[in-house]
């Protein structure tokens, strides 16, 4: 076990009144796994990877453990959190364009992390940041290594972030939705891309597109209003999903069928009363309404937040 | 219904040595009464820009458009003003294409206002209407659209444009910007919509599953230039274009079948490559490719596409 989440919140305090992004989750990622958190617009998936990099401000209520290598990294120093940034949990953010710096030369900025990192002279970091620009089949990588980030299209820049992400060999990388925005050809050059750098490393992969998790995935684990609802082998998601949500999630795609799941996801400061997801859940019953479900484990290895299940 | 002949539009910059930015092609389509017309292509190929030049947002610089037999391009001030109403377009981004400070129902009373088509005292009812043949509640009236969600504020934009009554719709990406959910709920209304109404769709997506549901015909465009148009099934079954092939194949990512990954990126439109301009990224390129640009040509019943070698 590389990563072991137990018992995870995340709140933040806002005028309107107790945002919970985050609410009671478990979750662990083993040495080599690739883990797909799935989840629309606000239910919380983005938070969790900023929360297990520490990005978030101090201002924000975190609660739990995030147990990595035997270290829970809510207990240590700012100083030690550097260190294993970077250097053990890489973060590969959504939007290349503003995640990297614009008037900073795309091999400086690689090096600058090695250099930080590994210690390396000037010198030997800008050769390294060439070569990682090759790992991540830049052509001509030390002529591209000293252009800036404007002279490099969307495809081309999210390739630099993974080059940057894998700089100092980390062993768990979050990728957050490292295909958005990206042309569906070039979408498929970097799944194909992430999925050789990543053989030997750990990752969790966030997005809400289920054929980039489909690509790459071993576990998946699906994210609504705050809390995992159901968490299985890839496959089991696909073929066998026990969450009226997960459900309704896959029969909304096109490809199956364009059947909306009605209503929309609650606002999570104000989260329904029982199970979250009964207002728009055509099984509710009785119960439902009543009582939150816990995480049954139904099968093996397979977990759903349902009674009906 | 809308005849599309030779639309062609070039971008021009640079004051001393002027580069052409060939945006749209001499492109031609045609779009039947009723039907949705799918526009396919990846970013920077034209499709936004075709779109633009129909409802005449944009100059083009040749080409005819008939829209209804009129030739929309030879139109005056007022001629288009008059005609406006009957062709509307979607946008993608719903919350920008509101204005934040104006109310819902105020919003939905412009384009009434606007046109003056229907008289002032029977204007509320009329957005009433409007309000829940899109699947919005009537108390949504008097709220902004910060206090809607994405979906919510598509549903608006589409209220607003069947106030007018319009004869044929672009839709630009409408759903890109929707989760999955949302986008099924927003797709379905607008397919229930054209049922009822009997409007025409050109669709404009770059998501192939979203269009194959969506329409009759899909047209795909590379670089400025139409590389194959066809029935729906033709295109996903009967791919001939390797550009639309490798499109199809991108999109089915399943994690099981081995995928046919195009290397390489679209071209620069200010440097478009002679020949065929999809000849740069071409598995199957052959000499002649790179010498002339290929013709779109009949391969089957409506199904044309521009390859040497298909």
């Amino acid at each position: 076990m590389i990563l072991k989440i137990s018992k995870l919140k995340t709140h933040f305090s806002t005028p309107d009144g107790l945002v919970r992004a985050v609410d009671t989750i478990d979750l662990s990622i083993r040495e080599r796994e690739t883990v797909g958190l799935i989840g629309e617009t606000g239910c919380g998936k983005t938070v969790l990877g900023l929360t297990i990099t520490r990005l978030l401000q101090s201002s924000t209520t975190v609660k739990g453990t995030i147990i990595y290598k035997e270290t829970n990294l809510l207990k240590i120093s700012e100083t030690e959190m550097r260190r294993i940034r970077g250097d053990e949990i890489a973060m590969i953010l959504q939007n290349p364009t503003t995640s990297l710096n614009p008037v900073m030369r795309v091999g400086e900025q690689i090096a600058e992390v090695i250099r930080l990192h590994q210690g390396l002279n000037k010198k030997d970091a800008a050769e390294k940041a060439i070569k990682m620009l090759g790992s991540v089949r830049i052509p001509s990588p030390s002529q591209r290594a000293n252009e800036y980030p404007h002279e490099f299209s969307g495809g081309m820049k999210q390739r630099v972030m993974i080059a940057m992400g894998l700089a100092c060999n980390p062993s768990l990388i979050i990728a957050d939705e490292p295909t958005k925005g990206l042309d569906v050809t070039i979408k498929s050059q970097i799944i194909k891309l992430l999925k050789e750098v990543t053989k030997e490393k750990a990752m969790l992969l966030i997005t809400h597109d289920l054929s980039v998790a489909r690509a790459l995935c071993d576990r998946i684990a699906l994210m609504y209003a705050g809390e995992l609802v159901e968490c299985a082998p890839a496959g089991e998601i696909f073929d066998a999903p026990r969450h009226p949500y997960t459900r309704g999630f896959l029969g909304s795609l096109p490809r199956n069928g364009l059947v909306p799941i009605p209503g929309m996801s609650p606002s999570l400061i104000n989260l329904p009363q029982g199970c979250r997801f009964h207002p728009r859940c055509a099984n509710a019953k009785a119960i439902c309404k009543r009582k939150h479900p816990g995480m049954t484990e139904i099968e093996d290895g397979h977990f759903v937040r349902c009674f009906d299940a | 219904m809308l005849e599309v002949t030779e639309l062609t539009k070039y971008f021009s910059s640079g004051l001393i040595r002027k580069q052409y930015q060939r945006a749209v092609d001499g492109v031609s389509f045609t779009i039947k009464n009723g039907e949705t017309l799918g526009l396919v292509g990846e970013s920077g190929c034209g499709k936004t820009t075709v779109g633009r030049l129909i409802l005449r947002l944009t100059k083009p610089t040749d080409g005819t458009v008939l829209f209804d037999g009129i030739d929309l391009f030879a139109l005056n001030r007022r001629e288009l003003l008059a005609i406006r109403p009957r062709i509307q377009m979607i946008f993608q981004d719903p919350d920008s294409s509101l204005n934040p400070r104006m109310k819902i129902g105020t919003s939905i009373a412009e384009p009434l206002k606007l046109h003056g088509t229907i008289p002032e005292v029977k204007r509320k009812q009329r957005i009433k209407e409007l309000i829940e043949t899109v699947g919005l509640n009537p108390e949504h009236i008097n709220r902004y659209p910060y206090q809607l969600s994405g979906g919510q504020n598509q549903r608006v934009v589409l209220a607003r444009i069947l106030a007018l009554n319009p004869d044929l719709i672009i839709a630009d990406e409408p759903t890109s910007s929707l989760d999955v959910s949302v986008q099924a709920q927003i797709l379905n209304l607008m397919r229930d919509l054209q049922k009822e109404f009997n409007h025409t769709y050109l669709f404009i997506s770059h998501d192939l599953d979203v269009v194959r549901i969506m329409a009759d015909r899909i047209a795909v465009m590379y670089l400025g230039r139409l590389i194959e148009i066809g029935e729906t099934r033709d295109i996903y079954d009967h791919a001939k274009h390797p550009y639309t092939q490798a499109l199809l194949s991108a999109a089915a990512v399943d994690g099981k079948t081995e995928q046919n990954v195009l290397e390489g990126e679209t071209s620069s439109p200010l440097d478009t490559p002679t020949g065929c301009r999809f000849n740069t990224r071409c598995p199957y390129r052959e000499e002649i490719c790179a010498i002339k640009e290929p013709e779109l040509v009949e391969v089957g019943r409506d199904h044309y596409v521009a390859c040497h070698i298909a």
